[in-house]
């Protein structure tokens, strides 16, 4: 775990260069250094540590607030979904897998989670579609690997190669690393000295061109 | 090389499912497309990754009194439980199918139905078309639909939209051939006429939905036969 954070080093830089601005002003002294609560989840998990999690819930429990609020149009409902999502964070902290996405990827899972099936215990409807069955954790064993390589590249060498040139300078760019050099989005990031968000970015910009070229504008 | 799927779910039809803010049943589909696509799983990371890094930029909202405090201690307090590593539907694993019986027939679903399936109301049969209700709300009508080799699905209108997954074998209609994973959207002034030109049957997930639904603009949301990349 701890191995696994080092290697998403760059999306803690990220997330913490994305929250530090507003961070500053709000919470004056937080004690778990910006941009740490992949590290801060690991230590919840391993040493229950109550000091580092009232920090992360510091940190978050008000930002879930606003935007359950904007989801739910209900602040009451909204606080429902903090604490329950709180309560998870707090008791799931081990199953947090840095990986796969920053600390607050997998806050927003949860409280997504959470908000759905809160709605659909409301209009008690336990018995039908729960979040469980919508979203499942991502471990898709077969097709993570090299189906998808090859699907990707199966993509290029057949209808999207001829539209690459037209692509901007930056998105072509990355998209020739990502799907020619098979680099990784991290590798990307690195080698471009550009924030990860930013290399997905300009991947899904490239796609929706590319997509398109090739099917003309979406209404 | 495995199939590759062509009909996709389009962009925004991702963003409401990965939110949370698409309806359970249209969400299904989506989810069930997602088990057969690694391409749109990726979109779905992507997503997941930019909505969560909006949630540690949002202002903080303000609570009243110690609110938060009052919070936080209810949640340290609790019972802690071992968290588990999660196996798909690890509370339920009994009450889960991970095929569908129909007849002579055995078929493979995929993960996000398997819960589901196991509580499909009995199986109908109209000559060599076989539907069976899962559970779903008032607004949307979810159910599988298996076709036999070599039929034909009686042209049929509905005042909602159409939208059908292939799980297993394949169909063809004027538009094209669908196969495991490909995602089928019609809207009432698109009459069509799909068929099981093969030698193996043909099964299906499909959502109707309300009218109103409709007419509220679910149209905007859904580009009708969307094949971004094809």
């Amino acid at each position: 775990m701890l191995d696994r954070c080092g290697l998403t080093g760059h999306h803690a830089v990220e997330c913490f260069r994305q929250g530090s601005a507003m961070i500053d002003q709000q919470d004056p002294s937080p004690t778990v250094a910006l941009g740490q609560w992949e590290e801060a989840l690991y230590v919840i998990a391993v040493h229950r540590d109550k000091q580092i999690y009232a920090e992360l819930f510091k940190y978050f429990a008000p930002r879930l607030r606003a935007f359950g609020i904007k989801m739910f149009g209900n602040e009451q409902q909204a606080m429902e979904m903090v604490q329950d999502t709180m309560l998870n964070v707090w008791q799931k902290a081990a199953l947090f897998d840095a990986s796969r996405g920053c600390a607050s990827t997998w806050i927003f899972t949860i409280a997504r989670n959470v908000r759905f099936d809160m709605l659909r215990k409301k209009q008690s409807r336990k018995d039908d579609i729960s979040a469980d069955d919508l979203w499942s954790d991502g471990d898709y064993p077969e097709q993570e690997g090299s189906h998808s390589q090859q699907w990707d590249l199966y993509l290029i060498a057949e209808k999207i190669a001829p539209h690459f040139h037209a692509l901007p300078p930056a998105q072509r760019l990355v998209m020739e690393k990502v799907y020619l050099d098979e680099l990784s989005h991290q590798e990307v990031s690195e080698q471009l000295s550009i924030p990860l968000g930013t290399v997905k970015s300009r991947i899904r910009l490239a796609l929706d061109r590319l997509r398109e070229a090739i099917d003309g504008p979406r209404s | 090389m495995a199939h590759a799927v062509k009909f996709h779910p389009s962009l925004s039809l991702l963003e409401q499912y990965t939110e949370g803010t698409l309806a359970a049943e249209l969400a299904l589909v989506v989810a069930a497309h997602l088990d057969f696509c690694p391409h749109c799983q990726q979109l779905r990371h992507d997503i997941e990754a930019d909505i969560g890094c909006q949630l540690a930029q949002q202002p903080a909202a303000k609570a009243v009194g110690d609110e938060w405090q009052q919070m936080m201690e209810q949640i340290l307090a609790a019972e802690t439980v071992q968290p588990e590593v999660s196996t798909p539907h690890a509370a339920d694993a009994a009450a889960v199918s991970t095929y569908i019986d129909q007849g002579q027939h055995r078929i493979e679903i995929p993960r996000s139905l398997q819960r589901l399936a196991a509580k499909r109301k009995k199986w109908r049969q109209l000559g060599g078309i076989a539907t069976a209700k899962l559970p779903s709300g008032d607004q949307n009508h979810l159910s599988l639909l298996l076709i036999e080799p070599n039929t034909e699905v009686p042209l049929h209108t509905h005042k909602g939209l159409e939208i059908t997954l292939v799980l297993a074998g394949e169909m063809v209609d004027e538009m094209g051939k669908y196969a495991a994973g490909d995602l089928i959207i019609n809207t009432p002034d698109h009459t069509h006429t799909p068929k099981n030109i093969s030698n193996e049957p043909c099964l299906c997930l499909s959502v109707l939905t309300a009218p109103l639904e409709f007419k509220q603009g679910l149209i905007r949301l859904l580009n009708p036969l969307q094949r971004f990349f094809y």
